[in-house]
């Protein structure tokens, strides 16, 4: 087969790219120890320009993922912590008077930075969570009429704690829906946790970090994403996999079309990550369950089974076909 | 609730099939009354909360005062509670009834007993289908009872039944599992818990009218087909399917009865696929008579001929009484009769007329003559059909004394004549079997006893009667045969032993039918005439009769054996069995058997074969076609291989042809996956469960590779499979499969039997199609409609659940 400059091409900035995400991987690593499988698809959802939620029981390292991402990469970093008085316009930025100027001057907040964490984002009102709407889907905020445009890359980093956990709210399902995947910490292996009691028992190994990329690289990384090629049966695949828990007599609620662009842009992403220049089911196998699951609404059967979302979205993937070449 | 009614109408639909059996249609609302005491009482039970088994308990009790209401109400108390005396005039019609279905053939006067026999049958079907369908829940059990009383017509009577009955009595057992199968489903709804989204309500109640709709076109296209396809296919005659195949006589399914030469006119009206009407009689004593058309009196070695006809004009029938019976000495008694005969129109060319033997008079219309020998009449230029007769009998009614003492002084030799080349064992057989005798007449009723009982004959129409050896054959090895068989063995058996015999064609006496009595071409029918000096010809019956052998046969009560203490007092009469029946069996005395139950066995040396083709060889070739259609499959997936082989080399899609291969592959070997694997995963799957040697697990990896660029790649892989890649995973594979699955993988490919499946499947589609097509109609009306069912399950896969999505994107839970 003729090798065309442009596969050279494409498949030098794979190259790159896995060198890039591999030194933020191990970047992440040191600090989360044996958490591959989280690091990757916070890595993936990187990559996909998405915005990541992270939910588990306080303790298990969900800000330190959040802060040693932010870390590992050259770039502004804002840090909110969502508190129950916390109001909208703590998050977006507020216009205040200028005595000097005698004008309205807007003062940003803390989303204008290139990856924004939010800390424990459920203990905040649903009304203060909405602030973040535009944000993280449009990359905007609109303040007083005026629309200031946000970073690029942007990336919302949420952790939150379960919501049957006292002093939380639940994330309104609009929230949900632009939170491109949802990953659970979970705990660590009995040797991962004793390494960590070497590694964090002296010092704070976060001090210790240092950026490993710019936000140059990154966005050049996103861009090869962009590239990754998704074939048709693979499109098709996705719809099916998306337009099935809409009909699941399990769920009352469905994921979105902005859930199927999300899986398949999380989907290139994935693939990138493990150097291919195409997108194969087995990408939105892997994603499916993290990226549909915190979209959807069990119904009351199913939660009276007690089946969790994850679960029936693993259900799902294992019935839906997989589509052939035609 | 409506179950039980589903099973009512199921019995009546079935009971409606039973029309041929009557005349006059009065049994039938009877019947239809038990159907619905019976429904109504199971229903009445079930809604009063009874248990299950309540219903079939009170519904008998039920039936009682039905029946005692219809049948006996002047001796009941209050016209409906039965007394001692109602059920005692029941028992009595149920007697009565017996006698009548024992004496008259289908179609019998629906009378009071018939009527209540027939009632009280339908009743207890009823019943028995309410106890399946509603209490237990078996409504495809159903079905049995239903069947039972769907074959009674086809048992009793030959001709079909007509096409729309089948197709009432069809529908009936359908609409009993549709509302049976809606019940089912309605059950599961309530156990649902209502949901409150609109939009994730489908699947909540489930929708029993599209399940019928679907269940109710299945089954009108089954019945349809099942109608159509018969008419339809030249190859299939309609008869299988509605004749039931019944054919006890010589016509049985128009077949050639193989009656040569002279008897090929006959055998040209018996191949008539029906059975038909070819003549009525009445007869003054109420007696029915065989009617003889051809008396067979040469014998070549292979058939039974005629003798030159002679018909001098003095002998013509208008002339005056018939030239006397042979042989018949003036000091018998003779029973003397007179009938009436009408021929049927629609037979074929006949210049014979059929005639009670021997006729002494004969008033028939034309230039009929007599055969002075055979008192065969016939015309040279005149037909039968359609002709109207009368013709007077006079038979001889011999005493048991003047029979043992009848010689077999031969009016002419041409009666022993027997051509050369008979079997020698044939004559042993025959003088073995009547070495009792010590007169002629005892050896002729000791040969019929051999034929019909102690010889284990089998009746078969099937068993051809032509060739040279078909005789020995036939009293040798095979004793299976139909009439003309045992007619022309026991006529040449009679020669053998000295007794002058010649075999008669013609007919049975028939069946009664209203006050006539109806013959049809199954009744004809051969069997042999042995001549005592004195008394003349008499005919005996060697053919066993009933529903294993000739069905309206008689044996003559003369050619019963009777033993000697009974035999002097005993007033043998040739009279045929209707008086018998009608005395129950009084005059034959204890030891006589009753001629229409001749008990044969049938476990002996009896053996049911076709003498065309031998067995082993139509075992061979059953065996063979048998093995050609097993090895089907396998030869199948063969040729799918070798070309997929071929494919993966010459084309640049080789890939998908070696996926595909390997994909079968597993399958016949037991390994194939989910349809959501992706090709990487079973790649992965296979590679680590089966252990693959270095080599193959390399060239599975290409395989796979090879696929899932082609597949989802921009550009596909730049080295593709090979056909060694295959031969080398499959090698591998198969050592790690048992023996069977790999015996298996060859001889019953699962790959080609699930396609074979997959395909019927689309078949059913069709039906699908079909379903579709309904709510498509439905939508396109005005909204009103709408809002009838709001929520219709499975709509929103169709395409048009728009409004469902919709609901659902929006997230309106609440």
């Amino acid at each position: 087969m003729a090798v065309t400059p442009d596969v050279t091409d494409a498949s030098a900035r794979l190259e790159d790219l896995i060198d890039t995400a591999h030194r933020i991987r191990n970047s992440i690593e040191s600090v989360i120890e044996g958490k591959s499988d989280v690091v990757r698809l916070t890595i993936t959802v990187l990559l996909a320009e998405g915005h990541l939620l992270i939910e588990d029981v306080p303790g298990v390292g969900k800000t330190m993922l959040a802060k040693a991402l932010a870390r590992s990469i050259d770039c502004p970093v804002k840090r909110v912590q969502f508190t129950p008085d916390l109001l909208p316009s703590d998050i977006t930025g507020v216009s205040a008077y200028n005595q000097q100027t005698r004008e309205f001057e807007f003062k940003p907040g803390p989303v204008f930075a290139n990856i924004v964490v939010g800390d424990e984002i459920n203990r905040a009102s649903p009304k203060t969570q909405s602030a973040l709407l535009e944000c993280m889907e449009e990359h905007q905020v609109t303040v007083d009429g005026v629309t200031y445009a946000l970073e690029s890359p942007f990336m919302v980093i949420a952790t939150q704690n379960p919501i049957e956990m006292e002093g939380t709210y639940p994330l309104p399902e609009a929230q949900r829906d632009r939170f491109t995947a949802k990953i659970a910490m979970g705990y660590p292996e009995p040797a991962a946790e004793l390494e960590m009691l070497d590694v964090h028992g002296a010092s704070q190994p976060l001090d210790k970090m240092e950026a490993v990329a710019t936000t140059t690289e990154v966005a050049a990384l996103i861009q090869a994403v962009r590239a990754v090629y998704v074939s048709q049966p693979v499109k098709r695949y996705a719809v099916d996999l998306v337009s099935a828990t809409r009909h699941s007599p399990d769920l009352r609620l469905g994921a979105s079309p902005r859930a199927t662009l999300h899986l398949v842009r999380s989907a290139r992403a994935h693939a990138a990550l493990s150097g291919r220049d195409y997108v194969i089911p087995d990408d939105l196998q892997d994603l499916a369950v993290p990226v549909l699951a915190h979209r959807l609404l069990p119904s009351l059967e199913a939660q009276g089974q007690r089946r969790h979302p994850e679960q029936l979205v693993g259900e799902l993937v294992r019935r839906v076909p997989v589509p052939d070449a035609k | 609730m409506k179950l039980p009614v589903a099973a009512g109408l199921a019995t009546a639909a079935v009971t409606i099939t039973l029309y041929p059996l009557f005349e006059g249609g009065t049994w039938f609302w009877s019947c239809l009354g038990a159907i619905l005491v019976t429904t109504v009482a199971g229903a009445v039970a079930s809604h009063l909360g009874a248990r299950p088994w309540v219903a079939p308990a009170v519904t008998p009790v039920a039936v009682l005062l039905y029946l005692t209401l219809v049948f006996t109400p002047d001796e009941a108390w209050l016209r409906i509670i039965p007394t001692k005396d109602s059920l005692a005039g029941l028992a009595e019609l149920i007697g009565s009834g017996f006698d009548d279905i024992q004496r008259y053939a289908a179609p019998v006067p629906d009378n009071a007993g018939i009527m209540l026999l027939t009632t009280a049958g339908v009743a207890l079907i009823a019943l028995l289908v309410d106890v399946l369908a509603v209490r237990l829940r078996r409504a495809a059990l159903a079905g049995l009872p239903l069947l039972a009383l769907f074959t009674v017509p086809a048992a009793v009577i030959t001709e079909p039944i007509g096409w729309i009955a089948f197709v009432v009595a069809a529908f009936g057992y359908v609409g009993l599992l549709v509302a049976d199968g809606r019940e089912r489903l309605s059950r599961w709804g309530r156990a649902v818990v209502v949901r409150r989204s609109a939009g994730s309500a489908r699947g909540a109640a489930p929708d029993t009218e599209r399940l019928a709709l679907s269940g109710k076109r299945i089954g009108v296209t089954a019945i349809a087909l099942a109608v159509l396809v018969p008419a339809v296919l030249p190859a299939l005659s309609p008869d299988p399917l509605f004749g039931f195949g019944v054919g006890n006589g010589l016509g049985g399914g128009g077949g050639n009865i193989g009656i040569p030469d002279a008897i090929a006119k006959l055998g040209g009206q018996l191949r008539q696929q029906r059975n038909a009407t070819v003549l009525t009689y009445t007869s003054s004593d109420n007696v029915p008579r065989y009617l003889r058309i051809y008396s067979l009196d040469i014998f070549d070695g292979t058939k039974w001929t005629l003798a030159p006809l002679r018909g001098r004009p003095e002998d013509r029938v208008s002339e005056g009484p018939l030239p006397p019976a042979p042989g018949l000495r003036p000091g018998v008694s003779v029973k003397r009769a007179e009938m009436r005969v009408t021929m049927s129109d629609e037979i074929d060319k006949l210049n014979f007329l059929p005639l009670p033997y021997p006729a002494r008079q004969v008033d028939a219309d034309g230039d009929w003559r007599a055969d002075r020998s055979s008192l065969m009449v016939f015309s040279t230029d005149d037909e039968a059909a359609g002709l109207d007769y009368r013709v007077v009998t006079e038979e001889p009614d011999p005493t048991v004394t003047e029979l043992r003492t009848a010689v077999t002084l031969p009016e002419s030799d041409r009666y022993l004549q027997l051509p050369d080349g008979i079997d020698p064992r044939v004559a042993a057989l025959a003088r073995r079997v009547t070495a009792d005798a010590a007169t002629p007449y005892e050896a002729a009723v000791a040969l019929q006893e051999w034929f019909t009982r102690n010889g284990r004959f089998t009746y078969d129409v099937r068993a051809s009667g032509s060739g040279a050896q078909a005789l020995s054959r036939f009293l040798l090895r095979d004793r299976t045969g139909y009439c003309e068989q045992f007619a022309g063995a026991m006529a040449v058996m009679a020669r053998l032993l000295n007794i002058p015999a010649r075999v008669s064609i013609g007919y049975t006496g028939g069946t009664k039918i209203g006050d006539e009595w109806t013959v049809r071409t199954h009744d004809a029918h051969a069997w042999p005439e042995l001549f005592f000096d004195g008394i003349g010809w008499l005919r005996f019956e060697p053919t066993p009769a009933g529903a294993a052998g000739q069905g309206t046969a008689q044996v003559p009560l003369y050619s019963l054996p009777v033993t000697p203490t009974d035999g002097p007092t005993a007033n043998p009469s040739d009279g045929p069995s209707a008086n018998e029946e009608d005395d129950g069996d009084q005059s034959a005395g204890p030891a006589r058997p009753n001629p229409r139950q001749l008990d044969r066995d049938l476990d002996g040396t009896a053996i049911a074969a076709d003498p065309g083709t031998p067995v082993p060889v139509k075992i061979g070739i059953g065996a063979a076609a048998a093995l050609a259609l097993l090895l089907l499959p396998a030869a199948a997936r063969l040729a799918m291989r070798r070309r997929r082989l071929r494919r993966i080399t010459r084309t640049a899609t080789g890939g998908h042809a070696a996926w595909a291969e390997l994909r079968d592959m597993l399958t016949d070997l037991g390994m194939a996956g989910e349809p959501s694997e992706t090709p990487r995963a079973l790649g992965r799957r296979i590679g680590e469960r089966y252990a693959l040697g270095p080599q193959a697990a390399e060239s599975l990896t290409r395989v796979v590779t090879s696929e899932e660029r082609l597949r989802y790649a921009p550009t596909p892989s730049a080295s593709g499979p090979a056909p060694a890649d295959l031969h080398r995973i499959r090698r591998d594979l198969a050592s790690k499969a048992s023996r069977w699955r790999r015996l298996g993988a060859v001889f019953a490919p699962m790959s080609v039997l699930l396609r074979v499946r997959a395909a019927g499947e689309g078949a059913l589609d069709v039906f699908d199609r079909l379903e579709g097509l309904r709510p498509r109609l439905w939508r396109a009306r005005p909204d009103g409609t709408r809002t009838v069912t709001p929520e219709r399950p499975g709509d929103a896969r169709a395409g048009a659940g728009d409004l469902d999505r919709e609901r659902t994107l929006t997230g309106s839970r609440r």
